[in-house]
């Protein structure tokens, strides 16, 4: 049994500089239930620290917890003693035993790296920085990549983008944005990084342009299946026209991307008012 | 959203042998200020690190939270922010389940 210490400076650890983990809290369980509520259990990829006492239902949380981290999902969760997951409110409450266990996935800040310190670079990265994310912004001409441009805190790095983006490390919580001066740097960008796990890798442009971006690499052998999960154009549609509300179209795809949603307004999904009307 | 704040107080504290409470959102129905996962930590002194939705409901998970760190009992709170306060509907309108513990090194 791990202490509350260990558990401390775990999550401590995993919240500063990874690796990503599932706590498993027990918050709640019917009387019959034999789990001490508060057990805490921190599930890595590959390890445990801390333990629910074994047995099924520890089983089951294990595999809940471990899928639940590429979705950086916090949940809390109702589990019966023999390990099934019970969805639904209804089924809870008819349900005998219950044990409810919160599921969340502790990781650092996600990282938004943007390829381009212009205009729309500037504003992705201000944006991405009130988010709450780490900002890194490349550009190889110092006028666009130099702190005083920056009014926020972000890593500013310039230099040869493609030297740059071997160099700068990335891993499926880091998303990249990229918004150059023109289609052949960002073909190259895109070059460096569409085979690497990001996140989210999105590429601004018209349709015809990054189309033939994306011909050119399959051309050139990068995987065809990474190619088809580049976010291009770039964005959710919602109209957007200045630097700013390009900003706002491009997190909205990475906040959709990060947690899941219906990217319609919430009034869509209940119309109250149109349908007492008829 | 990291929690480092209150993982860092709550490494702190245990160096220094301290029990602490902490809050955790459960669940939440409806309109809450913060969704599940979000965290308050409260110290013997009664200070704080971290927020489980400002004005609403705070203070009385806070309380919960320094029983607990007397009587040591893990509960859940349900903070209902559905009902008027002084004639003023809360701005919420939600309904929140807390889980508050005591732990120590």
């Amino acid at each position: 049994m791990a202490n509350s210490a260990e558990i401390a400076r775990a999550l401590l650890t995993s919240a500063r500089e990874g690796p990503a983990l599932a706590s498993c809290t027990v918050m709640g369980a019917t009387d019959d239930v034999d789990v001490a509520l508060g057990a805490k259990m921190l599930v890595y990829a590959d390890r445990l620290l801390g333990d629910l006492g074994g047995g099924p239902l520890e089983t089951a949380v294990i595999t809940f917890a471990r899928d639940a981290i590429p979705r950086h999902l916090v949940q809390t969760c109702a589990f019966t003693p023999s390990g099934e997951l019970v969805e639904g409110r209804r089924a809870i409450e008819a349900a005998d035993a219950i044990v409810e266990v919160l599921v969340e996935v502790v990781e650092p800040a996600a990282t938004l790296l943007v390829v381009g310190g212009g205009h729309v670079g500037l504003a992705v990265g201000q944006l991405g920085a009130m988010l709450g994310m780490d900002v890194a912004i490349i550009d190889d001409r110092e006028d666009y990549a130099n702190a005083e441009r920056f009014p926020y805190e972000a890593q500013v790095i310039c230099g040869d983008f493609a030297e740059e983006l071997k160099r700068f490390p990335i891993d499926a919580n880091t998303y990249i944005v990229l918004v150059s001066r023109g289609h052949k740097v960002d073909e190259l960008a895109l070059r460096t990084v569409a085979e690497r796990g990001a996140g989210y890798v999105g590429m601004i442009g018209s349709k015809r342009r990054t189309r033939t971006v994306l011909q050119h690499l399959a051309e050139d052998g990068v995987d065809r299946d990474e190619l088809d999960k580049v976010f291009t154009p770039i964005g959710l549609d919602i109209g957007a026209e200045t630097p700013e509300e390009i900003a706002v179209s491009v997190l909205g795809e990475i906040i959709l991307v990060r947690r899941g949603g219906g990217a319609q307004p919430m009034s869509e999904y209940g119309r109250f008012l149109a349908t007492t009307r008829r | 959203m990291p929690h480092d704040e209150v993982f860092e107080a709550m490494s702190t504290a245990f160096e220094g042998g301290a029990p602490v409470a902490l809050a955790t959102v459960a669940q939440t129905l409806g309109s809450t200020p913060r969704k599940t996962g979000a965290k308050m930590l409260v110290r013997e002194d009664g200070s704080f690190v971290g927020t489980i939705g400002g004005g609403c409901g705070e203070a009385e998970v806070w309380q919960e939270a320094m029983d607990t760190l007397e009587d040591g009992e893990a509960r859940m709170v349900t903070v209902d922010l559905t009902e008027p306060v002084d004639g003023e509907d809360k701005i919420c309108g939600g309904v929140m389940r807390i889980f508050v513990e005591k732990l120590e090194a």
